[in-house]
């Protein structure tokens, strides 16, 4: 998917070094990038910064974002994601050293309640809790919990290699869900 | 990115959310730290300063072995920096701007080059690009001060100071893609507000390269009209002492970005993609020649 004028033309002050373009930007995606990010961690002060280094990174390393391959608001997405996620796992494995991995519980589906809202959202999360059980759990752990291909294994009692096959075939799965559903 | 992954990501960010400060003066403080933005300058000088910042982007991503490649004319990435730097201190030199590097001794482009070369060999690729965005930033500051007309000269020719200065960012710009298409990296085109003056340029200097490759085109016009952002019309009289067109003779049709890295000695006039109607021999001439002024 190719982004559209709007994105490139803002690219192109920024990378023509054009801080009134990144500050346009900032104004534009900030809320969704920030709501994501607070989504993922919730944290405000984290949300914050992640927020920050993610339009420092478009700024500092415009050519990284290629247009002909998505969004502007994807591209930012992604890296909010990665490092919420990020975020989330190291903030786990301080408290599981902390406590002792015996005193160390996760929250009670920590994101699965009102991750999801909006109609768009609705119809993911339908077609989520469609999924058979293994495959779900294995979904929203990975993508929810934040959790390596490794921790889904452990917490579902499977190795490794089957919690990454059953993430992939739910993927999969919800790719066609969701097709289906646009026709 | 994994189309599911890219749902999720969209669910996630329904819900919007607005920070408890603003923090747009922060980023704006520290994007300015992380990566210098384009320097302030005179308006017509901002094409010009929009390439340096968008090289010294790319070069900001360079690694050893990128530094270390030949990129174009049997320069390596760091040498081909150092040229830019030697081309931009010979225009500073000339509007009384400060000229950093080794001191000044060869006055002529490749004399130059030949010696900020030199110099910059013993330093580090780092150091060259510190030294090279110095120098054009100098320029920048200098030229906020000057009138677009003041005279100006480089290897001899003497013109208004604001052609001389976008020469120099479509050279900034052609060779910020020479190293781009040699790194693997998509460069996107300047600000159409950038390119259209830089067209506007090499369309006047369509009468130049034509005379200097010895073809007098003195009482014959053309009609060029250069598409995409940037693009426009003109009608262009190719003798160098006409200033009132005539009847068009021809009328070449071309893209914009294709017509100046053609200027700029890119691209084969044999197989360049144009549209041409009237006399064909002439829109052949000066695609032909139009590459003439192109140097390294």
């Amino acid at each position: 998917m190719e982004a559209p004028y709007d994105d490139r033309l803002l690219h192109q002050r920024v990378v023509g070094g054009d801080e009134s373009a990144l500050g346009e930007v900032y104004d534009r995606l900030s809320p969704l990038i920030f709501g994501l990010s607070l989504r993922v961690t919730r944290d405000r002060v984290i949300a914050e910064d992640i927020t920050q280094e993610v339009f420092l990174v478009l700024w500092e390393r415009p050519l990284a974002y290629d247009p002909d391959r998505g969004t502007l608001r994807a591209w930012l997405a992604t890296i909010a994601h990665r490092r919420a996620v990020d975020h989330v796992r190291a903030e786990e494995r301080r408290r599981v050293s902390a406590l002792g991995p015996r005193l160390f519980e996760r929250e009670p589906a920590r994101l699965e309640d009102g991750v999801l809202a909006a109609d768009e959202a609705e119809r993911v999360r339908q077609a989520v809790t469609e999924l058979p059980d293994g495959l779900r759990q294995a979904v929203e752990l990975a993508y929810y919990g934040g959790r390596t291909y490794r921790q889904v294994g452990e917490e579902l009692g499977v190795p490794e290699g089957t919690a990454k096959s059953r993430i992939r075939l739910a993927l999969r799965r919800l790719a066609d869900a969701l097709a289906e559903e646009e026709v | 990115m994994d189309p599911v992954e890219r749902l999720y990501l969209d669910a996630l960010m329904e819900e919007p959310a607005v920070p408890a400060h603003s923090l747009r003066p922060q980023l704006l403080a520290g994007a300015r730290a992380r990566r210098r933005p384009a320097a302030a300058t005179a308006s017509w000088a901002a094409p010009y300063a929009g390439r340096v910042a968008a090289m010294d982007a790319l070069l900001a991503t360079a690694g050893d072995d990128d530094w270390a490649r030949v990129v174009v004319e049997g320069w390596t990435l760091q040498e081909l920096v150092a040229h830019l730097a030697a081309k931009d201190g010979l225009l500073a030199a000339s509007v009384g701007a400060p000229v950093l590097g080794p001191p000044l001794q060869a006055l002529d482009s490749m004399g130059r080059t030949g010696d900020v070369q030199a110099y910059e060999r013993a330093r580090s690729p780092e150091q060259t690009r510190r030294d090279w965005r110095a120098q054009a930033d100098a320029l920048c500051r200098h030229l906020a001060g000057l009138p677009e007309t003041a005279l100006a000269t480089l290897d001899g020719l003497e013109v208004p100071v604001r052609d001389h200065v976008l020469g120099r960012g479509l050279e900034t710009w052609i060779h910020t893609d020479d190293a781009a298409r040699a790194a693997g990296v998509r460069l996107p085109d300047p600000i159409p507000e950038h390119i259209r003056p830089t067209a506007d340029l090499c369309a006047r200097l369509l009468p130049w390269t034509m005379l200097l490759a010895g073809l007098d085109g003195s009482g014959r016009t053309l009609r060029l009209t250069l598409t995409g952002a940037g693009g426009g019309e003109w009608l262009l009289p190719l003798g160098v002492e006409e200033t009132t067109p005539g009847e068009p003779d021809a009328h070449l049709t071309a893209d914009v970005r294709a017509f100046c890295f053609l200027l700029g000695g890119r691209g084969d006039p044999a197989t360049f993609p144009a549209t041409v109607t009237g006399d064909r021999a002439l829109a052949a001439d000066l695609l032909r020649t139009a590459p003439t002024l192109s140097g390294p």
